[in-house]
């Protein structure tokens, strides 16, 4: 049996890693002998079968086929439709996980328990999503931890290196910038910063515009008219992207399905760049926010890592070797590194000082009684980058005479203004009649190693309290019984 | 010196409604938006962008702001979008990606190209 196990479940490729006797975390290939597989499901319809990875990917029929789920973890209302059947993005999850599991298990022994990577910014139904598609894979999730953590961990342990590391991690859909503190053994994450919807498959798009641009200007027709050949046009675009990557110049060919003749492509790695440069100034501010949060200035980073496949771009490196005034270094394989890391995690997590991702707090009415002035804030009780585990005590006011019930409003994120956070829950509280305004309500966060946080709201008058675990608990949340259910029924199908 | 009185959003909201109904407003006050799922955004981030104002004016840049006033501002309205742009509501998500493209185009103008 493999003890320490870690997968990286990627928007576009996934990955399983798992820790030698030596102590050396190893890819585990799949079935097809890749050593990443694609983060792509296909619905045969002749067959009772899922496809999972490259022959899926491969399939050619998009009404079927089921591309970077990862992106909608989070959202409750997206539902892939095969056959009539509805999938949640957990499901899907859940059969690509399973290809790997079976795939890899058969070369390591039995898996049980694993470590799975998240985006930094990931939020909490997005990571209860992930926990459930792992369930739904007969997985036992040891813990999360963030894919820049893992990768950084991996740099680490590789590499031998000590002091401040500045992960720029750009994948397929999302971009984590973390910096963290290595001192011997001992890891202290610093801050994460994150951007959704920002990585590669931005760039193919753009990519793709390109080509539709060109071949419009060429032959006068669209390029693509349905989504089949769209979908194989964006692959040319990614290969084209890729060969940017080693080549100043790229010469191709592109022909629409309605025979309207073929455009030649000329692409320069110069007008790729032009193409992509504000993307890439977006991901220098994510950088430059990431240390501010942490208070840090450029001169105080020892070393850049860069992690994720779209750090092979030119000019992501020479972006960064600019603002730093040093050369970004490459932990080995940029696409296998956090699944690595996330190897080395599972048997070390004790040693790995990890941060709240975010700002927790509540609503006020802060009144200023220098100036005298007041307005609605939102009030941070727990900042964000606070070392984990954590509590922390903030004491307020009630707002009216014979006030019965209390309504503290869970809030999270940083911003001070009301108008820029989320409001993630609320606790209510019945208190005694006939108190007057003004009377002291502490509320105290907590904040676990797995990223979970409790709320505990006390009336100090009354000595009455309430205490709820902050989780979302709406819709795309699996109760135990539709897990177990799903569960089951998952081992019974076909995934290749 | 700061008096911290709880306020919860439906109390806020209780009183928006109420300041509202003396005072007939042009425009109705926009309701607390309720974004799906995990996320119960408070409101619409305040700038909605229209295609007719320029990147300076979307992101409050004025001709009297000093070089460093501008970076700040920058800073904090990327820290904002960055954040809207993940939601999922995807009229908030596209906003918030124009409102990106402006800060970097005031970016570019004012302190280069990367």
């Amino acid at each position: 049996m493999a003890e320490y196990v870690g997968i990286d479940l990627g928007t576009t490729l996934s990955g399983l890693a798992y820790l030698k006797p030596d102590g050396n975390p190893e890819i585990v290939p799949n079935s097809d002998g890749e050593r990443l597989t694609p983060s792509v499901v296909f619905f045969e319809a002749h067959e009772d079968v899922k496809l999972v990875g490259s022959a899926a990917r491969d399939g050619g029929e998009p009404d079927r086929t089921v591309f970077q789920i990862k992106r909608y973890m989070d959202d409750p209302e997206h539902l892939v439709e095969i056959d009539g059947k509805k999938w949640t993005p957990a499901e899907i999850s859940a059969l690509i996980l399973s290809k790997l599991k079976r795939d890899c298990s058969k070369i390591i022994g039995e898996i049980k328990e694993v470590v799975i990577t998240v985006p930094a910014n990931f939020n909490e139904l997005a990571r209860k999503s992930t926990i459930a598609a792992a369930e739904m894979a007969d997985l036992k999730v040891k813990r999360l931890v963030n894919e820049p953590t893992a990768a950084a961990v991996y740099y680490a342990h590789s590499q031998g290196v000590q002091g401040r590391i500045l992960v720029y991690d750009l994948g397929g859909g999302t971009l984590d910038v973390t910096i963290l503190n290595v001192e011997g053994d001992n890891i202290r994450i610093l801050t994460s910063e994150g951007a959704r919807h920002l990585g590669g498959s931005n760039f193919d798009e753009m990519l793709l515009e390109a080509y539709a641009e060109q071949y419009r200007k060429q032959t006068g027709a669209k390029l693509f008219t349905d989504e089949r050949h769209r979908r194989r046009v964006l692959q040319t675009t990614e290969d084209a992207k890729k060969m940017l990557s080693k080549l100043q110049r790229v010469n191709d060919t592109v022909a629409n399905d309605k025979n309207d003749g073929i455009a030649r492509i000329d692409l320069t790695r110069e007008s790729f760049e032009k193409l992509i440069r504000q993307m890439l100034t977006r991901t220098v501010m994510l950088v430059e926010q990431a240390l501010d949060s942490a208070k840090l200035k450029t001169s105080e980073i020892d070393h850049v890592v860069l992690v994720g496949g779209s750090t092979r771009i030119p000019k992501v490196k020479t972006v960064l070797e600019k603002l730093f005034g040093k050369t970004p270094k490459s932990c080995g394989n940029v696409d296998e590194c956090v699944a690595l890391g996330a190897a080395i995690f599972a048997k070390r997590s004790a040693r790995i000082q990890e941060v709240c991702n975010a700002s927790y707090g509540t609503l006020a009415m802060v009144y200023n009684a220098r100036t005298g002035d007041e307005k609605l804030m939102n009030s941070i009780v727990i900042p964000k980058n606070t070392p984990i585990p954590c509590s922390r005590t903030q004491i307020y006011q009630t707002s009216e005479d014979n006030e019965r019930v209390i309504e503290v409003d869970i809030t999270q994120g940083e911003d001070e203004d009301a108008k820029f956070v989320d409001v993630i829950g609320r606790i209510t509280l019945e208190v005694p009649p006939n108190r007057p305004k003004g009377c002291e309500i502490a509320v105290t966060f907590s904040y676990d190693e797995n990223q979970r946080v409790r709320a505990l709201v006390v009336d100090k008058l009354s000595g009455r309290s309430r205490e709820v675990a902050v989780s979302y608990k709406g819709a795309g949340v699996l109760s135990e019984e539709d897990l177990k259910r799903k569960s089951a029924h998952l081992r019974t199908m076909r995934i290749e | 010196m700061f008096k911290k009185i709880l306020q919860s959003l439906s109390r806020s909201q209780t009183a928006k409604t109420e300041t509202a109904k003396q005072v007939p407003a042009k425009n109705p006050a926009p309701a607390a938006h309720q974004a799906r799922g995990v996320l119960n955004q408070i409101a619409q981030p305040a700038a909605t962008p229209s295609k007719s104002q320029t990147p300076e004016e979307l992101c409050q840049i004025t001709p009297k702001m000093s070089k460093d006033q501008i970076k700040a501002q920058l800073k904090l309205l990327y820290r904002r979008y960055n954040r809207s742009a993940s939601s999922l509501d995807s009229k908030i998500r596209s906003e918030a990606d124009q409102m990106l493209t402006a800060i970097v185009t005031v970016r570019e103008k004012n302190f280069g190209e990367i």
